[in-house]
């Protein structure tokens, strides 16, 4: 399941559209499934800044845990804050409910450099 | 040249089938968890209904000739004569200088017969060193792939197994014969989750039959085939020891709390004398439970604090799917001086994560 709207990169983050300017990123279905079970998110407050490439936060499941990486740089404006208490959601719903913070970019050219679907779609299918 | 190959179960298709993820398992590829399941549901399910685990990887042999239980008594720690045929044993295979080769359920069927399942990373080296010392006529026969075993766990488990028309009323620890559509399969009264359950040995070839029948009869009873992620969390709440993390060459029975496990006055078994000295001496190293404070799951291999202090380590660490909270087994210097209710905290990837020291099980053990 790879939404067509959507940007991606290659350490199986989603970029989309948030509020006003911002943009929504999650994790995508090809990674919670292989990650399973994910009972523990960690995630920056907001007003954070973040790097393109570094690590924000984590997603640990029953078995392992994994960093997120930001998609772009920019400053967190929001979290979603129901993970704490419903972390399967990202399971559940990764490109709905589940996803994990928004981000206000520092150029919003930046998310055009991120893959698109098909280039998502091309590198999951390795 | 090593055989790099995978061994695979003969339920290997059925569990493609049901869209398992695999892993490898001590030389084995074998489900770690199934679509439409995962961890937490198939734990859920072991708790709370039934579930049926593959566990054909475990390794068997059988030991028979003239005075193979008094062979085996010799060599491994727990005291056979504890028990009488028909009972099993948890028991260990000790190296010389105490240390763990490997923790087998040993089956008793009498003074010339006894049936032995190692961990299946082990067996070969288990059968090695029985062979290496069995004095003739006993042989030690590898079976490994002459039987599979299905592991039916839960508070459902008796309602399911007898559904297939097999005993169920026999006590904990014990195992009957039993024909099933005219094959000879064992029922024993074991596991490894802290449930009341069931394994079933089975000839290799009759498994996928024997594992269809379960799944269909136990729709009603709410059975998920269980994958080893789930056993794991499972037998991690019980506080019962993994080869390999919790036990090994290196740690001893005295140190994971398994002097239980071996008959302290029998008068030999390999690896006494170390033992004896060590259980002596007192150990310079325990297992213990801990449960986290805080957000935070413990991994093996972490290392456990006390203030500045490194006091130990974590050997089994995981999220208690019953508790909802990280918990680990780790193995804590004597010389500290914790004891059960004490704070400590694990260092999770740089960040301290309070935890309380405890004595395990997590959850209450139901197995009888």
């Amino acid at each position: 399941m790879i939404p067509d709207e959507l940007r991606y990169t290659d350490k199986h983050e989603w970029v989309g559209a948030g509020d006003g300017t911002a943009l929504r990123v999650g994790i995508t279905d090809f990674a919670q499934d292989a990650l399973g079970d994910i009972v523990y998110v960690q995630l920056p407050e907001p007003g954070s800044p973040v790097t393109a490439g570094e690590p924000l936060g984590e997603v640990e499941s029953t078995k392992s845990v994994s960093e997120i990486y930001a998609p772009v740089t920019g400053t967190v404006v929001a979290r979603n804050d129901g993970l704490a208490d419903k972390p399967e959601l990202i399971n559940t719903e990764p490109y709905g409910a589940g996803w994990l913070v928004q981000i206000e970019p520092a150029d919003p050219d930046t998310v055009n450099e991120l893959l698109d679907a098909d280039g998502y779609r091309e590198l999951t299918q390795q | 040249m090593t055989d790099l190959t995978l061994g695979r179960s003969p339920l290997h298709d059925r569990h493609a089938a049901l869209g398992a993820k695999f892993a490898p398992f001590g030389g084995w590829e074998m489900p770690l968890e199934y679509a439409g399941g995962g961890v937490l549901k198939e734990h859920t399910a072991v708790r709370e209904a039934v579930g049926v685990f593959d566990v054909s990887h475990l390794g068997k042999a059988t030991v028979r000739g003239p005075g193979a239980a008094e062979f085996v008594n010799a060599c491994f720690t727990n005291d056979l004569t504890r028990i009488k045929p028909g009972k099993a044993q948890y028991t260990l295979c000790c190296a010389d200088n105490g240390g763990v080769v490997d923790d087998v359920q040993t089956y008793l069927y009498g003074d010339d017969h006894v049936f032995l399942m190692p961990n299946a990373a082990n067996a070969a080296e288990v059968i090695r060193r029985l062979r290496e010392a069995a004095p003739p006529p006993v042989t030690v026969t590898d079976e490994h792939r002459d039987y599979g075993v299905l592991a039916v766990q839960g508070p459902r488990s008796a309602d399911l197994v007898a559904a297939l028309d097999l005993p169920t009323g026999h006590e904990y620890m014990s195992f009957v014969e039993a024909p099933l559509r005219g094959t000879r399969i064992v029922v024993c009264r074991t596991g490894y989750t802290g449930e009341h359950g069931y394994e079933l040995v089975i000839p290799w070839s009759a498994t996928v039959e024997v594992w269809d029948e379960l799944l269909r009869a136990g729709e009603p009873y709410g059975v998920r085939p269980a994958g080893l992620a789930a056993r794991d969390t499972l037998r991690t709440e019980m506080g019962y020891p993994l080869h390999g993390q919790d036990l090994s060459l290196d740690i001893t029975p005295v140190q994971a709390r398994a002097p239980w496990a071996v008959g302290w006055s029998k008068p030999a078994f390999w690896g006494r004398e170390a033992l004896l000295a060590e259980r002596a001496a007192g150990p310079r190293r325990l297992l213990w439970g801990l449960e986290a404070l805080d957000r935070g799951i413990p991994r093996p291999h972490m290392a456990v604090r006390r203030g500045d202090l490194t006091v130990g380590e974590v050997t089994s660490g995981t999220f208690s799917p019953t508790r909802r909270i990280g918990i680990a087994l780790a193995l804590l210097d004597t010389a500290a001086g914790l004891g059960a209710g004490e704070e400590v905290a694990v260092d999770v990837r740089g960040r301290p994560a309070r935890m309380r020291v405890v004595k395990p099980p997590f959850v209450q053990n139901a197995t009888r």
